[in-house]
């Protein structure tokens, strides 16, 4: 019976269904906002779904120098990376997430499935812009998930002082640290919290890829990179991923640093949800995105052992101290 | 309707434009790259998207007189487009080699090697043309996959 829950959860919501719907929406909300932010129209609401059907009636070429098995294989294994992965996100006031599972460690490891992929699928299409790509994943990854283990283990640090009173010890469990903010107030007003925010919203365009971090696809100058070589079905699924992945470092987000819910009722409790996740988008992603450049690759790398990982650095070490 | 139909219908509202400089002056890339994005011709809202990658595009827009040093290259690149493919020649160049017409190292016009689906003269053309080019490269394209508006 638990396994069929799980499976359901994994399909319907939050992950599966609900989770792409969402990611998509988000996507194209993106898109549209930003192209307000520069006084354009912008393209409909509906854009990823028609992105998505055109991508199915193209054909797929696969080049005769590639790993065709890695090369077919590498969106199928971000995308399940990623279905499991949503099933996790606890959507507060609706649903718990899979919590007899899912605890931020396994999060921690299954978050960067779809940038291995990517590197896969990059180092097996046999292109030489592939593999540039593969090597600035590879760094940009490195970079931004320093900063990230290091904001999970101050949240779950000071979850767990709250929890199990003044022995020391890390509480993983996202039910947990989601039910003890219920009661205790939102993290994200924790005045020691504040570093570790700031670098959770550093951590968000780096990890989704987008300007200013977007250089491991930097279409201007390595053609996409490990991208480059896939179309179709393919490429689809690499979206269908992205925008899963979309759903679950949002809603991580929120569950982290901002749980709070306002009313009994649970649709409420989903709007409120998903009201929180684009307003965390809006900060992090679109604005940042429509106006500015992109890094070069030893630039951003630098950036992010510094400045995202400093912040959660002091987090960490006041959540110690305090 | 059936599925396959119904897709195809779709998924024309999503053309992904792929730029192709066979030696063009940049006047013509620099219409197509920023002024057909600025506000008041935004090629966004037809669903349009600039894309890197030759695999991922729909429309082609090739600028420039097709000069000997990147025929073949420019040839190479667009067999690496998968079909259905639009074509569509910008400015005067690629239709007639423009300015540059009898010079010695061009070797235009492009539709001696490529079928072209749309000519957009001038020089540059104005965004407005580019645009209703854009369109009608849609059209086109679902006149080659075999659906009806
Ligand atoms: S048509 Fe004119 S503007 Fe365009 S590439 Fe040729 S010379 Fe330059």
């Amino acid at each position: 019976m638990d396994t069929l829950f799980a499976v359901l959860h994994m399909c319907i919501f939050p992950g599966g269904v609900f989770a792409l719907t969402l990611g998509f929406f988000f996507k194209a909300l993106d898109r549209r906002v930003e192209a307000r932010l520069q006084r354009r129209v912008g393209p409909p609401l509906s854009q990823p779904w028609l992105d998505m059907a055109k991508l199915l009636t193209k054909e797929t070429l696969i080049p005769k120098t590639a790993c065709r098995p890695a090369f077919l294989l590498a969106p199928i294994f971000g995308f399940t990376g990623m279905a499991v992965c949503a099933a996790f996100i606890p959507v507060p006031g609706v649903f718990d997430g899979l919590f007899n599972m899912g605890d931020l460690l396994v999060l921690f490891y299954l978050l960067p499935i779809p940038a291995m992929a990517i590197m896969l699928g990059g180092s097996a299409s046999s292109s030489p812009f592939g593999a540039v790509g593969f090597s600035r994943e590879m760094l940009m990854m490195l970079a931004y998930e320093t900063p990230l283990l290091m904001i999970l283990l101050a949240v779950a640090m000071l979850v767990g002082k709250g929890l199990h009173g003044g022995d020391w010890g890390a509480e993983f469990s996202l039910l947990k640290i989601v039910s003890w903010q219920q009661h205790t107030g939102s993290l994200g007003f924790n005045p020691v919290m504040i570093p570790a925010f700031l670098a959770y919203l550093i951590f968000l365009p780096g990890t989704m890829g987008v300007l200013p971090f977007d250089i491991p696809e930097a279409e201007t100058e390595i053609i996409e990179g490990p991208l480059l070589e896939y179309g179709g079905p393919l490429l689809a699924l690499f979206q269908v991923t992205s925008a899963l992945k979309t759903f679950v470092v949002l809603g991580l987000g929120v569950a982290l640093f901002f749980p709070g819910t306002i009313s009994e009722w649970w649709p409420v409790n989903l709007l409120w949800f998903m009201l929180k996740c684009l307003g965390l988008m809006l900060l992090s992603l679109t604005l940042v995105k429509s106006a500015t450049g992109r890094f070069r690759i030893d630039q951003a790398f630098r950036f992010y052992v510094t400045v995202p990982t400093g912040l959660a650095l002091c987090s960490l070490i006041l959540v110690w101290v305090i | 309707m059936s599925l396959d139909k119904m897709l195809k219908k779709l998924s024309v509202r999503s053309p992904w434009l792929f730029r192709i400089n066979a030696g063009s002056c940049n006047g013509c890339d620099v219409e197509l790259a920023t002024t057909a994005c600025i506000p008041r011709y935004d090629v966004e809202r037809f669903g349009c998207r600039y894309c890197g990658s030759p695999r991922h595009a729909d429309i082609v827009l090739i600028t420039g007189p097709l000069t000997t040093k990147v025929r073949d290259r420019v040839l190479r690149v667009w067999d690496e487009i998968p079909d259905p493919k639009v074509t569509v020649a910008v400015g005067i160049c690629p239709i007639s080699g423009g300015v540059f017409r009898e010079g010695y190292s061009i070797e235009g016009p492009i539709s001696r090697y490529i079928p072209v689906d749309v000519n957009v003269p001038g020089c540059p053309p104005r965004p407005q043309a580019i645009l209703e080019a854009v369109v009608l490269a849609r059209s086109i394209w679902m006149k080659k996959l075999g659906v009806e508006a």
